[in-house]
């Protein structure tokens, strides 16, 4: 055939590099609407759910029995479930219905309810109803620090730099497992030198997520995965009570946590059980309320260039993002993973999230280049900082981060260094050198560093939690070699967990160590003039363009 | 996908593998699908290249390997954690059949490990060679500088529906009821 010029010319945009599939509704590749979806039912036999979404108790798996007996408000079932789907769908888009009311009909409703619910919206009503159901009033960003050579001192630069734009979350992995106690201190090291009260969080394997967080190291954690179907949750080692019960550790000890899951997961672990990955991720939902915990990591996360190579990829991800909200949970909404080659359909996804606004609308950007982005790379980096404010900008809407001067950068990412330095030294741990700590403060990526030698930090890293060193050892350590404030700092840190107050659903901390929450700011959103409106002062930052003419002056 | 890969890899299944008692031995532990159903990486780089790196990678430290395969799970954490405690020396590399690579070690919890090799598109055989070297190095109790790590965050957006539907047929060998078993691999 001879080609038509046009035709090739589009075939090398950059669309066409990335992957996509039919539909094969055997193996579960479907986004939405599989024809094995259950048909929501609900029978409630002395105060119990005697069956649910079309099965008998008897025939429940265990994720089943978890929900039914955990997860839905059996006084409000026969209500809820009475009402007509249509009728609940409309609800969420309208401006008199508010989200508190919402709320409590979602809370006696099925699974296969609130995926029957949803699926009567098109995007652009998934978009209003979540920016009415989102919990917390103002909406919130984390971001990720990391690099391809564990190089602490660039974390903790990095962390500081994410923390002075005004990320309200850090979060940090590690190319190298046993690299993870000094990620997780130099993350903490330098969030609480860019900006007080930032939470931070070191995704690892969850016996060692959990000793850092019980440490003292990290103050939130995240990667707590649940999946929708019984045999994936199970091939990952676990029951809905051993999630439970995980929850409970990093409970009783003040942590907060949210779960992850996310569309397709099951999918990619190979048994989808032929249904929907939204309805899967909807069991998943379910069971994180079940679990007690308050809030989701979801919106696909890994599995997104699986989800977005299907139709209805981008609708079923907004729908997940709002299922969790109408379940009154937290939502970290994903746009955390790198799933196209098109700048073009990058943005748009994000705009999903940052328009209405979620609780945390990416989970997170890399505050990184891409390439040192061990979790295989976000959907925005630290190239994508200006488009991102000027989006802001030209729709007045707040994405949770704000444009800073190169100069404070720098400021703040040398002291950061400079912290983390100090730290490493009265710990006893492997030097970091001046050179280092110039070297981050100016750097673009871990090239840029000056190479560390990893085996010895990594031994380092093993004996340093053998010798049981924790939060308070590097307070004294701060303390006690000019870091005063920051000592201060991390000190008030580990005091929330005594506290507790930032257990709630949603919670922030302000840099007065003030948390808000869906508690005490929860979103009110009943149309225009309600819900969360830019102060001037925040629109006075959110508009600030440094390299913009000032027309006056011409 | 075509599985008609123009390569000699031959899978033969021996006992029930039990734990070896050799200090100098490195288990590689492969998945269900490995050189029978799948015969080559997510990147047509042969399997049988492939071992023959990662075994010369292990003989240049002097060490010796040996062959299991895993039919109860298709999830690499576990299978490498189950060669681990058959390991001698208590050191395995985990293989899956789309070039996904693990260095677990005896005293590790599954999901925790020595090295990741999590983007199997982007290893050559000069890569495998140096996990066989330095999964040898770990059995012989040395502390060695890791592997150089890759990554390209484009991968998945290109390759996740083709690694999903490899995970599919590595699903189709599993068999829940059966223990690892020894397997010679002709290559």
């Amino acid at each position: 055939m001879k080609r038509s010029k046009r035709f090739e010319k589009l075939e090398k945009m950059p669309i066409n590099s990335d992957g996509f599939s039919y539909e094969w509704v055997d193996v579960g590749l479907v986004t939405m609407e599989s024809p094995n979806d259950p048909n929501p039912s609900i029978r409630i036999e002395n105060g119990r759910i005697a069956e649910m979404d079309g099965k008998e108790r008897k025939d429940f798996d265990s994720l089943d029995k978890f929900i039914a007996d955990y997860g839905i408000n059996v006084a409000e079932a026969e209500r809820s479930m009475g009402i007509d789907s249509l009728a609940i769908a409309r609800m969420l888009v309208d401006i008199h219905v508010s989200r508190q009311e919402i709320v409590k009909i979602c809370s006696g409703c099925t699974p296969a309810k609130l995926v029957e619910v949803i699926n009567h919206l098109n995007v652009v009503e998934m978009m209003m109803a979540q920016m009415k159901m989102r919990a917390r009033k103002n909406p919130a960003n984390q971001a990720h620090a990391t690099n391809l050579d564990d190089n602490p001192v660039l974390i903790a630069a990095d962390a500081a730099e994410e923390a002075l734009r005004g990320f309200a979350e850090v979060e940090t992995t590690c190319a190298l497992a046993r690299y993870a106690p000094f990620n997780a201190i130099a993350l903490m090291l330098g969030a609480q030198t860019g900006r007080a009260g930032v939470l931070n969080q070191c995704s690892m394997e969850e016996a060692t997520e959990l000793e850092l967080g019980m440490r003292g190291f990290t103050s939130y954690a995240e990667t707590l995965s649940v999946y929708g179907t019984e045999t994936v949750l199970i091939d990952g080692g676990d029951t809905a009570y051993s999630k439970a019960f995980l929850a409970s550790a990093y409970a009783s000890r003040g942590i907060k946590i949210r779960f992850t899951s996310g569309t397709g997961s099951e999918v990619l672990m190979g048994n989808a059980e032929q249904k929907s990955m939204l309805y899967l991720e909807v069991r998943c939902l379910f069971l994180t309320k079940a679990c007690g915990v308050q809030g989701i990591q979801n919106g696909s996360i890994n599995a997104i260039p699986l989800v977005a190579a299907l139709p209805n990829g981008f609708r079923a991800i907004a729908a997940e993002n709002l299922i969790a909200s109408m379940l009154n949970i937290e939502v970290a909404a994903g746009n955390d993973t790198a799933f196209t080659h098109s700048d073009f359909r990058r943005g748009v996804k994000l705009a999903m999230q940052f328009m209405p606004g979620t609780d945390y609308i990416t989970s997170g950007f890399g505050g990184i280049p891409n390439l040192d982005n061990v979790f295989a790379g976000s959907n925005e980096d630290c190239d994508d900082y200006d488009d991102f404010y000027v989006l802001q900008r030209d729709m007045k809407v707040d994405g949770g981060i704000k444009p800073i001067k190169e100069e404070d950068a720098i400021a703040v990412r040398n002291m950061a260094a400079k912290v983390c330095q100090t730290v490493f030294r009265h710990l006893g741990l492997p030097e970091i050198t001046d050179e280092e700590v110039e070297a981050a403060t100016y750097a673009y990526c871990y090239t840029d560093m000056p190479p560390r030698n990893k085996a010895e930090d990594m031994k380092a890293a093993t004996d340093m939690m053998e010798r049981g060193i924790t939060g308070f050892d590097i307070v004294k350590g701060l303390h006690e070699n000019g870091f005063e404030e920051i000592a201060e700092r991390v000190m008030n840190m580990l005091k929330q967990r005594v506290i507790g107050d930032y257990l709630h659903t949603s919670s922030v901390l302000d840099e007065n160590f003030k948390v808000m929450s869906a508690i005490n700011n929860q979103n009110d959103y009943m149309g225009p003039g309600t819900g969360y409106r830019l102060s001037d002062e925040r629109w006075a930052e959110l508009k600030e363009k440094f390299n913009a003419l000032k027309p006056q002056d011409i | 996908m075509s599985d008609e890969y123009e390569n000699n890899i031959t899978v033969t299944e021996l006992d029930t593998a039990s734990q070896g008692t050799g200090a100098d031995e490195v288990v590689i532990a492969v998945s269900p699908a490995f050189g029978t159903k799948i015969k080559k990486s997510i990147v047509d780089i042969g399997l049988d290249k492939i071992l023959k790196e990662l075994c010369a990678g292990i003989e240049e430290e002097g060490l010796k390997y040996r062959f299991v395969k895993v039919y109860n799970s298709t999830d690499l954490a576990l299978i490498a954690s189950q060669g681990s405690k058959l390991s001698g020396s208590g050191i395995c590399v985990g293989l899956q059949s789309r070039g996904t690579t693990v260095i677990h070690q005896r005293d590790l919890v599954p999901l925790d490990n020595l090295e990741l090799f999590p983007q199997s598109p982007l290893y050559d055989e000069t890569i495998y060679r140096k996990i066989g070297k330095n999964a040898a190095k770990y059995a012989k109790g040395e502390n060695p500088e890791p592997v150089e790590i890759l990554n390209d965050f484009m991968v998945p957006s290109k390759y996740l529906v083709k690694s999903t539907l490899l995970h599919f047929k590595e699903g189709e060998m599993m068999d829940k009821s059966r223990k690892a078993v020894n397997v010679e691999i002709t290559f």
